[in-house]
Parts: C-alpha cells; structure tokens; sequence
C-alpha cells in the first residue's frame, strides 16, 4: 500500500513538472513571434556595426550576405572567438585587422542572423549617425565620470557602477572587478563612437542583462566616455602604488596587535570549565 | 504606594527528601526537547557542594547579580557599555562544562543485543554528538557527597568562614548535608531583565512571573550572564534562551505548577504576596545588612484597609486580595517570620523563600537517672526502662544550635547576606516549635520548659500550632492558593469585548440549526 502511494505521487509529480514545461514552451513570446531583423540590429549590432555608414568598431555590413556564405556568417555571429582560436584565415584577419577586439557571441538562433543578413542588403544609415567629432567635455564631466565609474555617484536609472565588473588603471579609482575587460585603453582600441555605441546599446550579454532596464543617459555616457578618454591619455602619468608583500606583512602584523590586545582585555577570562579539575582526574574508558 | 500582586514560593528545606522528583517534573513537561537537554529549570543540589552549574554562587567567575556603587546599583556583568564590549565573546558565559555534557543510554542494546556470553549493557550516549562517551558529570552530579573534596570543599559559601570553622564541618563525625531546591525566584529586581538588550523578558503584570518572549529574543545570552542564580539557559536549537515560567498554564487553570504538584515531601507552598513596587528601587540599593529587613518590609499586609486599597485601585482583582490574605507564603514569610530569601546579596530581591533546614539537630546521649523518666509528666509520655537519655535540646533549650554541625556563618552566607542573628533567630523558631511539639505529643519536656521555650523565640502556642499544621498537616489547599487568572481581564485590555456581543452565545434561531452555521 505504502509502495503504491508513494509509485502514485511520483507520476503526479512528473505529469505537474511536465505539464508545466510544455506550458512554458507553447507560450514562450520568442518562439510566438519572431523578431525582425532591423530590430535585432538596433538591439546590439549597431553598438559596433554601421549598414552602409562606414566602419565604427566592427566592419560595415552593407552586403556582407555577398561576401561571406551564409553557414560562415551564422557561426561566426555566434561563436567568433571560436573560429579565431580554430584559424579560419578570414576570421583571424578579421580580428588582426579590428585592434583584436573580440567580437562577443551573440545569442542569436540561425533565422535571426539571417533575418539581420537580409536586412543588411540594403543601406541603413541610421544605425551609424554617430558623429566623429569630438564633444566638447568640461572638468565637471570628467569628475562626473569618474564618479560614476566608481559608484560614489548612482547611475540615475539605477544601473550598477562600472568598477563592479570593469577595472581602470587610475590613481583616482581603487580596484575595481575583474570579471569584465579592464578599461584603461579602451579609448585607443575602440574609438569615441565605439565606446559611446557599447554604453548606448551593450553588445555584451552580460552587460546586456545588467542594463537591460536601467540604460545609461545621455550625459552620463557622455561623462563616463570623458573620463575613459582620459585614463587612456593620461594613463602613463597614474601609476596606483603597488604595496606588495607589505600589504600582507601589515595585515599579519596588525592582527597579532589586535589579537594581544583583545587577550590583554580579556585575561581574566574564563579558560576553561569550573569542573576542569574534576575532568582530568576522571578515569576515561578510552 | 503602588501595591502590586507577586506569587511567590516557600520551600521548607527541613522536609525536602532530595528525590529529584520536582527536577523531573520538569524535564518532562518543560525541557525534554532539542537544544534543552541539558537545562534543569528546577533543579536539586546538595548543600554543602558547587551545585549546577559548577559554582554558580560564585559571582567573580560569572558576574551575574547586581553590584552597589555609591547609592546605585549596577549589573555586575552586563548592562550597555559591558554588552558592547564583549559583544563578540562574552568571557562570563558558563560553558557546556560548566553545566554537563548531556547524556541518554542506548537502550535498544539491552533488548536487541544477540545471545552471547555476557549481559548485555546500555551505553552512555552523548546527547551532543550522539557517539559512546564517558559520563563526567550530570545535573546533581554532587548528589549527597557532603565532605568530598571535589563538591563540598569547593562550596563558594566557605569562603567567608575560617579554615578552622570549614575543617569542623568536615570531621568525619561532624559531616553532614542538606538538600537546596532551586527554581526560578521570579525576583521583583530581575538581573535578567535589565540585562536583556532586546527587551525580550519581561515581568507579567498580574503576577510577577517573569518570561522571556520567545519572538523577540535576539540570543544575546546577557540574561544568562546576569542571572546570578544561573536559571536562563540557551537552547542552541531555537536560538533563544529559556527559563522556568512556574507553569503559568497550569497556575491560570488553577492547577500548582508541576515541580510543585509532584513533590513529595510536600516541602512547596505558593501564594500571593501584595508588595509596595515603589521600593524596589530603593531596597534593591539599600546596604547589605539591611537588605533582608528592607525586603520583609516591602512586603505588605494583606489585611491592612490602606493596602487593599491601594491594592484596588492599581487594578488588583478581589480575588487576588484575598488569596492573599490566606497566602502561606505570606505566614511564613511575614507572619511567622520564617522564611529567608536565598542570596539576598545577589540584590534581585527573590521571591522564593527558603525556611533554613533545623537538621540535624544535634543530640547528646547522657546518663540520667531513670526515676525521672518514670514520672510520667503527660498521660501519653513514653516511658524508658534504660538509663540513658538521647538528648537534644532538654537542659539548654537553644544551646545545640550555636554548635550546629552546620556553622551558623554558613547558613548565613546562603539566606542572610552573612547576618547569623537572622538564621538563628528563625532556627530558634522552628527549634521552640518542635520542643513544643514534644511537650504536646512525646510528654518528656514540661509545659514549663516548652512555654518558655516559644516565649524566648517570640511565639505563643497558638503560633505554634499554627506553623505545626501548616508544616506537617496541610492539605492541597493549604499548600497552593492560586488566585484566579482573570483572563477575561487580560483579553479585555487587548480588545473590546463589545464587537463581539450579540454576535455568540444564545439568541434566536432563524432557520433551521446546522452544524457549523
């Protein structure tokens, strides 16, 4: 009888958990409706790609559907890396010629990086109107920026400071993260457009995600893009002091002063129990 | 005067068998649970001996009570700035070896074990990490061992008395034990109270238990820290800390509280005491030789218009007014003079009362001539064919009690706060009681000596009789006067009983009755 309820309340339980899949499933939004390829486009590609508006950080892809086959375009829309590591010449030339900067794998099914192929057919100019020239930044921006990057200064629709993931050689900013690309050069290797495309719209999943809801302003893009053009150009004259070993020796050392001084306070502690005494004289089985 | 209701408790020491029967009780009821196994809210510790935990008197290992300084007192180990510091690691803290390590037997070994060549045995378990372990001390783990070096010489209660005088209690032939109850003492000032950081224990109106409220308590452990007694515990499991309640379930419905209820040489009594709550500061600051008077006296008699009164009017319900006018706690405490609170010292004011233990009174065995023996001096005396006399306390009335085999300095360091004339003078009571008592029912003292005897300890026959039914006759009432709960008034402070009249209880039935409806 035990056996039969407990066989009943397994099967119960898988029919629920699979009811509930397959539920998931059928009213998954994504598989419901399909998005277009200029949609795709303006939620990622055009951070670095322009269609027919020159090259921004990646290459233009006015017509790349006629350059490259369609099998290479989709695994290398979803695993560039990959192909760079693997030696496909067109991929590593790709890469030596952008500065080495990784094209991040996009999640992106095989329909979708075809829908932004037959998009790309024909000139968009839209997604490349960012302008070349550059802005004209106060000392104010600047702070402002490095605030921002910091975190002493909230990002007002409430997304994370940068130095959570990123790191930026600076006296100014005390370690940042390390999960994401350290910032210090960025300005060289992608660009002002570049950088100001990544903040506007992050092509990076994580990034992506972590801004989905709370994007940058226009101003604080601008701050935080003065002051990594900063840190770049003046990166030769910050150098943050490195303490070495002695970081360490002054930790040990101060712990062992906080450590006599807490035994000092404490000496007239109880050690040990009031029968300790009696325990030691006890006979033990073992 | 604000007059306020306590229920208090006398445990007359003098009639405690030491069964553990209470302690058992009350693990059954209260503490047979995970993370209480090693608590013992009622617990029986032999006197002279270190009790549970080890030591527990000895307040410059623990720090618990309160301390006089200048006019004020201060909790000797807790309050703010002490909390603070130790905030991380409270160094006074009794550990688990302090109390025992707590203990069961595997059982099952002695029914399951297979057919072999010996009996099988039940293995001491722990009951912390539930592996064979070596028992190395329990709750009474002292129990009745008066004179051993490791339990009764380490009594903090000797220390104020002479190597001479603690070599005397020691001598073979002089050795001798009495057993000391304790429970909770439900003090007017609770060092447990005022140590509590999270306001979690507080003084129930109505009667003065105190209690810890289970969803506020934060698991700072100050109260275990600052009861000097050593009567809150923490229970790891639940991550708060516990103490006795005196069965206020069972007092509500009218019942007496189980340690109470169960004990078997009837030596507990419960009753209301009515007492001025405007004092408590001040008697709980006042010096150490007044301490126990100052306490006495903020007691108030139940009978006295003015104080019922007051009484009245604080909100004392009529009911409580008069179980206190038959309180026992009350006769023994104040009417008798009696009783005497245990460490009046620790300032707290307890209120459980000790009546100190008479035995054993001392004897003397004397040749005397026999013709005295054979005038019969009352038509119930026993005659004795031999020559020989076991003595207590004919020729000197009081004369054996000053060479009690117990000094009176240490019953003093225990009821009085180290005052002797106030431990002698309750002895010399319950001593001219029993020479009364003789006098009555033996024959052998005349009613000569025995009416002087009560005169010297200011009592009169019918006192004695008195104290003589209360002690050895009384029934179950006599022993607990519980006053009535009055939850009604208790449930009409938090809501307004109004919303719900005419809505339950008798009206008329519209339609047909249904269960349920």
């Amino acid at each position: 009888m035990h056996k039969l309820a407990e066989g009943f309340s397994v099967s119960a339980t898988v029919l629920f958990v699979g009811s509930i899949m397959v539920a998931g499933v059928l009213l998954h939004p994504d598989v419901a409706q399909a998005k277009t390829g200029e949609e795709i486009f303006q939620s990622g590609c055009n951070a670095c790609h322009t269609i027919g508006g020159g090259r921004l950080v990646g290459p233009d892809l006015l017509g790349v559907s006629e350059r490259r086959t369609e099998e290479w375009l989709v695994k290398f829309v979803q695993h560039s890396q990959a192909m760079v590591e693997a030696g496909d010449p067109v991929a590593v030339g790709l890469f030596e010629e952008h500065n080495k900067v990784t094209m991040p794998d996009q999640a992106l099914t095989k329909a979708e990086v075809l829908a932004v192929m037959e998009y790309a057919k024909t000139p968009h100019v839209i997604g490349a109107a960012q302008p070349d020239e550059p802005v004209a930044l106060t000392e104010e921006d600047i702070v402002l920026g490095q605030d921002l990057f910091e975190g002493s200064v909230r990002l007002s629709n409430g997304g994370p400071a940068c130095n959570s993931c990123h790191d930026v050689t600076n006296d100014a900013v005390i370690g940042g993260g390390i999960l994401a690309k350290e910032l210090t050069s960025v300005f060289s290797r992608l660009g002002g457009p570049g950088v100001r495309a990544i903040l506007g719209s992050p092509p990076f999943p994580v990034m992506q995600e972590a801004y989905k809801d709370e994007p940058l302003t226009e101003l604080e893009v601008k701050a935080l893009v003065g002051f990594l053009e900063q840190a770049d150009s003046e990166q030769s004259l910050h150098q943050p002091r490195d303490y070495g070993i002695g970081l360490f020796t002054s930790g040990v050392v101060g712990s062992g002063i906080l450590l006599a001084f807490y035994s000092l306070l404490w000496r007239r502690r109880k050690r040990s129990s009031v029968n300790q005494s009696i325990y030691d004289r006890q006979v033990k089985s073992t | 005067m604000d007059v306020r209701s306590q229920i208090s408790m006398v445990f007359h020491l003098d009639k405690c068998i030491g069964c553990h029967t209470c302690s058992v009780a009350c693990k059954n009821i209260w503490t047979d649970r995970k993370g209480a196994e090693y608590m013992w809210w009622n617990n029986v510790e032999t006197k002279p001996g270190t009790g549970y935990p080890g030591k527990w008197e000895d307040q410059e290992i623990y720090k618990g009570g309160w301390k006089k300084d200048g006019d004020k007192i201060y909790l000797k180990g807790a309050g703010r700035p002490k909390s603070l510091t130790n905030i991380f690691h409270n160094p006074h803290l009794p550990k688990i070896d302090d109390y025992y390590e707590p203990f069961t037997y595997k059982y099952l070994d002695l029914i399951e074990s297979p057919a072999g060549d010996d009996q099988p045995t039940a293995r001491p378990i722990s009951m912390i990490t539930g592996e064979p372990m070596d028992i190395k001390m329990g709750p009474n783990w002292d129990d009745d061992l008066s004179g051993s070096p490791d339990y009764a010489r380490n009594d903090p209660n000797l220390t104020k008395l002479s190597p001479a005088e603690q070599e005397a209690m020691f001598q073979l032939e002089r050795m001798a034990f009495f057993y000391l109850p304790r429970i909770c003492n439900h003090c007017l000032n609770p060092a447990c109270v005022a140590a509590c950081p999270s306001q979690a224990i507080y003084k129930r109106g109505e009667d003065g238990v105190v209690l810890i409220n289970q969803n506020v308590c934060r698991a700072w452990r100050m109260c275990v820290t600052a009861c000097p007694y050593k009567k809150t515990y923490y229970n790891w499991n639940t991550g708060k800390s516990e103490k006795c309640i005196l069965c206020y379930p069972r007092i509500e419905s009218g019942h007496a509280p189980a340690c109470m209820h169960s004990c078997v040489g009837r030596i507990r009594y419960l009753g209301v005491l009515l007492y001025d709550a405007d004092q408590i500061e001040s008697v709980a600051s006042s010096d150490e030789e007044s301490l126990v008077d100052q306490q006495m006296n903020m007691i108030l008699d139940p009978f006295d218009p003015e104080v019922i009164a007051a009484a009245k009017a604080n909100g004392v319900a009529d009911s409580t007014i008069d179980a206190a006018q038959y309180s026992p706690t009350y006769k023994f405490v104040k009417t008798w003079g009696l009783a005497l609170p245990l460490h009046p010292e620790f300032r707290t004011l307890p209120m459980l009362f000790y009546v100190p233990p008479l035995l054993p009174v001392m004897a003397s065995v004397r040749d005397v001539s026999n013709e005295a023996q054979q005038e019969k001096l009352n038509p119930i005396a026993k005659q004795w064919p031999d020559n020989w006399l076991y003595d207590t306390s004919t020729e000197e009335i009081f004369g054996t009690i000053d060479q009690a085999r117990f000094p009176l300095e240490y019953m003093a360091n225990l009821f009085s706060a180290g005052d002797t004339s106030k431990v002698k003078e309750r002895i010399m009571k319950l001593m001219a009681v029993r020479i009364y008592r003789r006098h009555k029912t033996v024959g052998d003292i005349s009613e000569e000596k025995s009416n002087e005897a009560l005169s010297t300890a200011g009592l009169t026959p019918e006192l004695a009789d008195a104290i003589y039914y209360l002690t050895s006759l009384p029934k179950f009432d006599d022993r607990f006067v519980i006053p009535a709960a009055h939850r009604e008034q208790a449930i009409e402070m938090m809501e307004f009983t109004g919303d719900v009249k005419g809505n339950t209880g008798f009206g008329f039935k519209d339609k047909s009755a249904e269960r349920g409806s």
